[in-house]
């Protein structure tokens, strides 16, 4: 591991020497260190194991109604720029008599939202893993976020936000379902 | 660079630096000598940095050299973090990260003379001009994370305006870096004061720094404020209190 953050506090030191920074004035001395860390800790997610995070948070309830957890915010790497982009999951899903400890959802989101992403994949992946631990009868994952690498450079649009969401089981066959979770997810 | 062109009203024509070793003239392809006090440098730059004027005025071969190396930094942190840099979503990430950084930087090799570009007027006007939510975008030199914010600059003429969208362009030109928020902040004020030569400037930033939201403490929601005051908006409490309450929403 300490072999890692030095490779890449190597590499950041470059990246600092490249742009025509000194990398020995005060500000920027222990940056190399610290980016380091910052990567490793956005790229976390690689490592987290479902079955760790859900600890065993499957609960047996009687209980077929939506679950909806909203307004989670989660902060990614946008894989082809390693430039954040930041935005807001809302996960709902109909149980088939399990339920998953409410947290479950937003740490899933946040194992899923700490690697190098692309925002379509991110909420597919979120969707699948719940389809795969709980079987509901339906699963919806709605994402809304704002990419830094198209505010900040490139065409340079701040306010620009990007919506993608991944429709399973009942959510996607009954259009009134989809409806009514898509009502409830709004503010 | 065409370096015998009217440069303005306050820098010099900048000469091809020559340095002695020994007996011998060394000629410079840049010039050497510099202010670094003065929100202008000799040769129109604004603080820049060790290696800027290197990368201002190098050859092709070499630019092309240094965004190779920039290429290879980002490969290996993609290796480091276990990520597979030869998968399709990955494989163009390391020259279109470096293309990134060099962008997020471009700040330090921008001469405020040309961005000015020679847009001041003499103007009878005394009373306030306040450019406000600018948006600027900047890389934390911390943790080299971006934090994004507003800018509100305003300022009190002293028979010199200068062009409304040049106040946003040198908020720009300090925001690519690597910064610090209160010295984003500073530097614009100092160089407004300087070029302008204003009764009073004043700028305020509120940002929100990804480095303690995205990671760290991960607050989200938190925002930093920082201004700075010069003139008669630092003497004057009735002046502050104006700009502030106008730059409100």
């Amino acid at each position: 591991m300490e072999e890692r953050i030095k490779k890449i506090s190597e590499a950041v030191k470059t990246i600092i020497e490249c742009i025509g920074e000194d990398p020995k004035r005060q500000g920027l001395l222990k940056t190399p260190d610290r980016c380091a860390q910052s990567f490793m800790f956005f790229s976390k997610g690689y490592e987290e194991s479902i079955e760790q995070i859900i600890n065993d948070a499957i609960f047996e309830e009687d209980h077929d109604e939506m679950v909806i957890v909203k307004n989670i915010d989660v902060f990614s790497l946008c894989e082809h720029h390693l430039v954040p982009f930041t935005g807001k999951i809302s996960i709902g899903y109909i149980p088939n008599r399990r339920v998953l400890g409410l947290s479950k959802l937003a740490r899933i989101a946040e194992m899923f939202s700490r690697r190098l992403q692309l925002q379509e994949r991110l909420t597919k992946q979120i969707a699948v893993a719940l389809q795969e631990i709980l079987k509901p009868q339906g699963v919806a994952v709605v994402m809304e976020a704002t990419h830094l690498c198209m505010v900040m450079r490139g065409v340079q649009k701040p306010g620009s936000t990007t919506t993608t969401s991944v429709m399973l089981g009942v959510f996607r066959e009954q259009a009134k379902t989809r409806e009514e979770f898509l009502t409830l997810i709004k503010n | 660079m065409d370096f015998t062109q009217e440069t303005g009203y306050y820098a010099p024509i900048p000469q091809k630096a020559t340095s002695s070793t020994n007996g011998l003239i060394i000629s410079h392809p840049y010039p050497l000598a510099s202010r670094s006090d003065s929100p202008i440098d000799i040769d129109g730059l604004s603080w820049p940095s060790i290696g800027t004027k290197q990368r201002l005025y190098e050859t092709k071969e070499q630019k092309e050299e240094r965004i190779k190396k920039l290429t290879e930094a980002v490969k290996t942190i993609i290796e480091c973090i276990g990520e597979d840099p030869k998968r399709q979503g990955l494989f163009k990430t390391p020259e279109r990260c470096a293309q990134s950084f060099m962008f997020f930087s471009k700040g330090y090799e921008e001469s405020i003379e040309q961005i000015i570009n020679d847009a001041i007027f003499e103007e009878d006007h005394d009373e306030m001009v306040i450019v406000k939510n600018i948006d600027v975008f900047s890389l934390c030199e911390h943790h080299l994370v971006p934090f994004t914010g507003k800018i509100s600059i305003g300022y009190i003429p002293n028979r010199r305006v200068l062009g409304l969208s040049k106040l946003a362009r040198i908020a720009e030109t300090f925001s690519r870096r690597f910064q610090l928020q209160e010295r984003l902040t500073k530097q614009i004020a100092v160089t407004l004061q300087e070029i302008l030569r204003p009764q009073g400037v004043a700028v305020v930033m509120e940002a929100t720094h990804l480095c303690m939201v995205a990671r760290g403490v991960q607050k989200p929601g938190s925002s930093t404020t920082t201004s700075v005051m010069l003139g008669g908006f630092r003497e004057q409490a009735n002046i502050r209190e104006e700009f502030l309450s106008l730059i409100k929403n």
